[in-house]
């Protein structure tokens, strides 16, 4: 399995460059990281993946950024919007993870949304930085918003995956404490194991349905 | 208050964390009162009370921490959402556990201090990185800490060699 932390923003979004944030990646016990708009490389030892994040108004604009962005190694996020909105993108065919659902309203992310979610390999992001640096009602929002995805999760077993938000060093954090900040939200080994291993699931290639050839 | 025989003091444990970034002025009376602001923060003031967190000691680049045995999980993190002391951006990377000062004292001298270096390039020395100038604060290995020049204030910018040879 290949733990990786789903959203990293480098320099210049970030104060850290590229290959510094692998290397960190790597001694902090990660395998790889998705780097926002920074080309796919191999730094520090570590795989570091382009990470294309969208954030648009519309289904419209999302398909089209899809189209032209999408590739090999590229991991394409948007950022979550109401619930129309981001079951359309669950469904879309090229999008790897839905992020920032702590930002979005409250009925923005549904059992419709989940199962939608779970049948098209769709990741929901969950980013740490609002637990990590966000204080009394911000990380309370975030906590109210991440239990109610466990929820559904635990239901329709859609892909997860963890993000630091880091936009420097200092604000990626260790394998470990990763596991210590999930079990805030009542996520467990198991589910924290398969979280950080989100991106290589979500990216894998899709299983053949048996087919019956004679 | 006298003071009570071992068998009747409370079990303590100690927390050996790296401070990041390196060179970073801290007091320990302000890490002490992030801590315990993270901390309440996160699990209020039952369980604060409970865990009892302190600052030992600063030394080298590490700081020492002291909490009561048994909350060393909550402890740590609550160090984990750390992210600023006194204006000053900083993360508490956790290396041991431990009970005695002692043996953390002794890790520091495994793993040798974390204070500015210039090992590659000089302290102070000025770089150019994206058409900009910046002076070279730690430089350890291939890892290049860097401020800008000319102005007061400004953010760390975390490099590494390469990135210098490339721009």
């Amino acid at each position: 399995m290949m733990i990786t932390d789903a959203c990293v923003f480098p320099y210049p979004n970030g104060l850290s460059s590229v290959r510094r944030m692998a290397q960190e990646a790597a001694a902090l016990g990660f395998d790889s990281i998705v780097a926002a708009d920074t080309p796919s490389c191999t730094a520090g030892d570590i795989p570091v993946f382009f990470g294309l994040m969208i954030s648009a108004q519309s289904v419209k604009e999302v398909t089209t950024q899809v189209k032209r962005g999408n590739g090999p190694g590229v991991i394409v996020s948007v950022q979550a919007r109401d619930n129309g909105f981001n079951r359309a993108v669950c469904g879309m065919r090229g999008v790897h993870i839905l992020r920032d659902i702590h930002l979005a309203d409250k009925y923005a992310f549904d059992h419709v949304t989940a199962k939608i979610a779970a049948e098209s390999g769709t990741a929901i992001d969950l980013d740490l930085s609002p637990l990590i640096s966000g204080r009394g009602h911000v990380r309370q929002k975030a906590i109210h918003r991440y239990l109610d995805i466990l929820t559904l999760r635990y239901r329709y077993k859609f892909p997860l995956t963890i993000s630091s938000g880091a936009r420097s060093v200092l604000g990626m954090r260790s394998v470990r404490e990763i596991s210590g900040i999930c079990s805030i939200i009542g996520m467990d080994e198991e589910d924290i194991e398969q979280a950080l291993g989100g991106v290589a699931e979500t990216t894998a290639p899709k299983e053949m349905p048996v087919r019956v050839i004679s | 208050m006298s003071v009570r025989p071992p068998t009747l003091r409370e079990k303590r444990r100690y927390l050996l964390a790296r401070i990041e970034p390196c060179g970073v002025p801290l007091e320990a009376k302000d890490l002490y009162y992030t801590i315990h602001e993270a901390a309440t923060s996160l699990w209020g003031d039952m369980m604060v009370a409970t865990m009892h967190p302190a600052v030992i000691a600063l030394e080298e680049g590490y700081a020492i921490l002291r909490c009561r045995r048994g909350t060393e999980r909550e402890c740590t993190i609550a160090l984990s959402t750390i992210t600023t002391c006194r204006d000053h951006q900083i993360a508490l990377r956790i290396i041991a556990a431990s009970g005695t000062i002692e043996s953390l004292r002794d890790r520091i001298g495994v793993m040798g201090s974390y204070v500015p270096q210039g090992r590659v390039r000089a302290l102070n020395e000025e770089c150019t990185f994206d058409t900009r100038t910046f002076e070279v604060v730690h430089c350890d290995g291939h890892k290049l800490d860097v401020i800008e020049k000319g102005f007061k204030n400004t953010h760390r910018l975390f490099l590494t060699t390469e990135d210098l040879e490339e721009k």
